[in-house]
């Protein structure tokens, strides 16, 4: 009886100390457990290690050749917007250019426009003073001719005027009136 | 007659020292994280509350802002993590 | 008892695995294959030519150095921290590379879950801000981070002790514990609603309802797994923007 209780106690106690198994593959006696939260010095070798291996590499070898090229791009990049900008502000140079000549054009045509204006009013004037002198001279013309043809009435009627008085007088007197005394009575009569 | 007496003591369910220990130990794990979870808890809301109205108010400077809360939440987060890892240290 | 009681397996059993050799585990491999992959990306990169945008590997790479000087050292150092770009750019992508082991199907793990990576880790960096802070202020580094500028006479002692514990001991382990435990506790997780969908799925039981409710546990196994890859990201950036502040410090005092 002894010896059984003894041998269950001590199966009890033989299970709780049996060693664990490794991730749950049974069979698998896993060398001492050193407790949840301490490192175990193959994982700090093999860990510590590659990340050595690793930030070295990417100091020296892997960043600078990654970065070399981002960074020429980059220049790149901003070479070609530079340029980019030098052809835009050639460009509106060009077309500020272009309208500073159109300007002058447009300033040359009004002028031009405007002497047309002024030659072809000089041209109106010099023709209208032209037929306005024309007038001027027939009109002078036919008040001339007018004043002859009044003339030459006045004329024809003084001496007709003397034949008439002489004859009258003549007629009256038996005598004939000097014609010089005859005329200067009709230039008289006639004047008044 | 004493062998029945051990036989009936052998039977009953041994509640070893080692075993009240694990019993202690396992219910004050569980306290020692929700105590030291309720801290670090109020302190992340309080913080992300306060970045999250810095962002709204100054959308401008929220990358600067969140970089802060994340520092912010780190530093107050190990606490909740030092309770977490002395639950495992003392319950498993 | 309507099904057998759920038992959560001890913990190194989740955690370790068995040796592929005598001196290299799972947790090795990852380390190598994040190393070999990350390497693999910008050997590749490397060979194409730089001057086409960049498209597949090269993208890749592109963008994470990109991350890196924008989102890391242009926050944190600025302009004169870009020389540290490398060394952030490769501790960013093997802490990544490291985490996300533990939401790819069959290999299941965050080597970043065993102690030994985030603290080897966390000593390079306390090493590289030591040095740095001694090589950019000589001896002066040690008083100025024992009191740093501007703190009155009066509280020297107080400030010094306190400061001194947490520059040279709580930082790096902070680091630590902040990697190590967020990928402990994320792969405990997956592995606890992992087992939970299992045992409700082989449950041998008379009550039917059981079986089909492990759907619930396995939309919260797919939503924890969406989650992991976040954390996994988050948490390679954290350790890394840390890096970058804790040199920054050292290099300049006054920032």
């Amino acid at each position: 009886m002894q010896s059984a209780v003894i041998h269950l106690q001590e199966s009890e106690t033989h299970d709780e100390s049996e060693p664990h198994t490794c991730g749950g593959e049974t069979g698998v006696v896993c060398p001492k457990d050193p407790g949840p939260i301490l490192p175990e010095m193959k994982e700090l070798y093999w860990g510590g290690g590659s990340f050595i291996v690793l930030a070295v590499l990417m100091r020296f070898v892997l960043f600078p050749k990654v970065k070399k090229g981002m960074d020429a791009r980059y220049n790149g990049i901003r070479d070609a917007h530079e340029s980019a900008d030098a052809e835009r502000s050639a460009a509106r140079a060009e077309v500020a250019e272009y309208e500073a000549q159109l300007a002058g054009v447009k300033a040359e045509a009004a002028r031009l426009v405007e002497a047309a204006r002024t030659s072809l009013e000089a041209e109106r004037q010099a023709k209208l003073a032209a037929v306005n002198a024309a007038i001027g001279e027939r009109r002078a013309a036919a008040m001339a001719q007018v004043e002859a043809a009044k003339l030459a009435a006045r004329d024809q009627i003084a001496a007709a005027v003397g034949d008439v008085a002489g004859r009258a007088g003549e007629l009256a007197t038996g005598r004939r009136p000097s014609a010089k005394v005859v005329e200067r009575v009709v230039s008289e009569v006639m004047a008044r | 007659m004493e062998a029945l007496a051990r036989l009936v003591a052998a039977a009953e369910p041994v509640i070893t020292a080692d075993d009240q220990k694990a019993a202690a130990a396992a219910s004050s794990a569980g306290f020692a994280y929700g105590l030291a979870a309720i801290g670090p808890g109020i302190g992340i809301g309080y913080l992300v509350g306060k970045s999250v109205e810095a962002m709204a108010r100054q959308p401008e400077a929220a990358g600067m802002v969140r970089t802060t809360m994340f520092l912010g939440i780190a530093f107050t987060e190990a606490l909740a993590l030092i309770g977490f890892v002395v639950f495992i240290l003392i319950g498993l | 008892m309507i099904a057998e009681s759920f038992k959560f397996p001890e913990i190194n059993s989740i955690l370790r695995w068995k040796d592929i050799f005598e001196t290299f585990n799972k947790i090795a491999l990852i380390a190598v294959a994040a190393t070999v992959i990350s390497m693999l990306i910008f050997i590749l990169a490397g060979a194409k030519d730089a001057s086409k945008a960049p498209k597949g590997v090269r993208n890749l790479a592109e963008t994470s150095v990109e991350f890196i000087e924008n989102g890391i050292v242009m926050q944190t150092m600025g302009k004169d921290g870009l020389g540290w770009t490398p060394f952030l750019l490769s501790l960013f992508l093997f802490i990544y590379l490291c985490n996300v082991p533990g939401i790819i199907p069959f290999l299941q793990m965050p080597a970043t879950a065993r102690m030994a990576i985030p603290m080897f880790l966390a000593v390079v960096v306390w090493v590289i801000y030591m040095g740095v802070g001694f090589k950019h202020q000589g001896i002066k580094y040690l008083t100025h981070t024992i009191w740093p500028p501007g703190v009155p006479t009066a509280l020297k002692p107080l400030v010094g002790v306190i400061e001194l514990i947490s520059n040279y001991f709580v930082r790096p382990f902070s680091l630590t514990v902040r990697l190590f435990a967020n990928m402990l506790a994320g792969h405990i997780l997956l592995v606890t609603f992992a087992l939970l969908t299992s045992s409700l799925v082989t449950a041998e039981t008379k009550v039917w309802m059981l079986k089909p409710m492990a759907i619930l546990p396995f939309f919260m196994l797919v939503f924890l797994t969406a989650f992991e890859v976040l954390v996994a990201f988050l948490q390679a950036y954290i350790f890394t923007i840390l890096t970058a502040v804790y040199i920054g410090g050292s290099a300049h005092p006054e920032h």
